[in-house]
């Protein structure tokens, strides 16, 4: 069973590494391009990922061959979030791909690999105090039950708010522009 | 410097494969991984912290350092990690991309050579993200690729937050960009 285990997660992570890779989500000036809101080709990628995937798991949760778990909402969400969001403009890119980097031989990556991991044990150092804090109340993030509505409600019009946002940076930003 | 995107694959390649393996991964996860969740990276990093924390014995109730310790996806994900490492390798090898740099050249171009005051950024710029990810129970991949496909509450507050913090932070690094060096 542990065999399994790890060669799902090599494999896995292998074919998520490649594909971040290969497409150039990985690139430094890729990642702060988008946040300084001027190469919009990772943002292209992610709401593609994400049109794709919300359509395939809701159809096929439809069938009843999957069952989605929303993630809760609570004040570690918006707190936790805007830390992330911080330590990324800081840093130039995210967890997975900066793993992914390292592969690719950006020696600063194995630093920022150790620094994550020292993030999250500083976590595990207060996180009595943030439970009192920050998690204490808890949403259900079912948005569907939230909102009382068929899900489809939401899906297609999601889904056509985030292909109109492609549409919209496609035309007008190019992906190989001089921003830096 | 203009970005190279010559030897990258297109966007829309990139995202629509990214959509097939967080649902094929879904299956498989949730029946070995006891996690009805696709896969994220977060608890990878969680489960090296949970080393770190060994180390300590007094730590060892600690619930974070326990729940990274023994549970599945955390030592799935650590594996993970491991596979987008040498996934990276090897697309970037096959594609010509693979390059050795200490820090980025564009961090060089605007704030200097100095390694120490880049390596300074990454380590606290990191450990912002560990911790962030931590207390929004997800990071890029688990609270925006699948977050948001799953259109769960929670994902879409926190990955709003990622993007809203990380352009501040953007601009109070990179005030003016635009590079005069060539007529492009």
């Amino acid at each position: 069973m542990i065999i399994i285990n790890i060669l799902f997660g090599l494999v896995v992570g292998f074919l998520f590494g490649y594909i971040l890779t290969r497409t150039g989500i990985t690139k430094y000036p890729r990642v702060m391009g988008m946040l300084l809101l001027k190469d919009f080709k990772i943002l292209k990628f992610m709401l593609t990922a994400v049109t794709s995937s919300m359509i395939l798991f809701y159809l096929l949760g439809d069938f009843g061959l999957l069952k989605t778990v929303p993630k809760n909402l609570d004040w570690g969400k918006l707190v936790g979030g805007l830390i992330f969001g911080t330590g990324m403009g800081i840093l130039g890119y995210c967890p997975g791909t900066m793993a992914a980097r390292i592969g690719e031989g950006k020696k600063e990556a194995i630093l920022s690999l150790f620094g994550m991991a020292i993030g999250i044990f500083i976590y595990a150092l207060t996180i009595k105090n943030v439970k009192e804090t920050f998690l204490s109340s808890e949403m259900n993030g079912d948005i569907f039950t939230q909102l009382g509505v068929n899900k489809w409600i939401v899906i297609i019009p999601a889904a056509i708010i985030f292909s109109a946002i492609i549409y919209f940076v496609n035309k007008n930003f190019s992906d190989n522009k001089k921003i830096f | 410097m203009n970005i190279d995107n010559s030897k990258e694959w297109h966007w829309f390649k990139g995202g629509i494969l990214v959509s097939l393996l967080s649902v094929a991964t879904y299956f498989i996860f949730s029946a070995i991984a006891d996690r009805n969740y696709p896969f994220g990276i977060t608890a990878g990093f969680g489960y090296i912290a949970a080393q770190f924390g060994r180390l300590f014995g007094d730590l060892s109730e600690n619930p974070v350092i326990k729940r990274f310790s023994e549970k599945p996806d955390a030592f799935i994900e650590f594996f993970l990690l491991i596979g987008l490492i040498i996934g990276g390798y090897t697309a970037s090898k096959l594609s010509g991309t693979f390059l050795s740099e200490n820090i980025p050249a564009v961090w060089e171009k605007y704030h200097g050579k100095s390694l120490i005051k880049r390596y300074l950024f990454v380590l606290v710029g990191s450990i912002f993200l560990g911790y962030g990810a931590a207390l929004a129970s997800g990071c890029t991949t688990g609270n925006i690729l699948q977050g948001w496909a799953h259109l769960s509450l929670g994902s879409i507050v926190a990955g709003a937050s990622f993007f809203a913090a990380g352009i501040i932070t953007a601009k109070i690094l990179y005030p003016k960009t635009g590079g005069n060096d060539d007529n492009n």
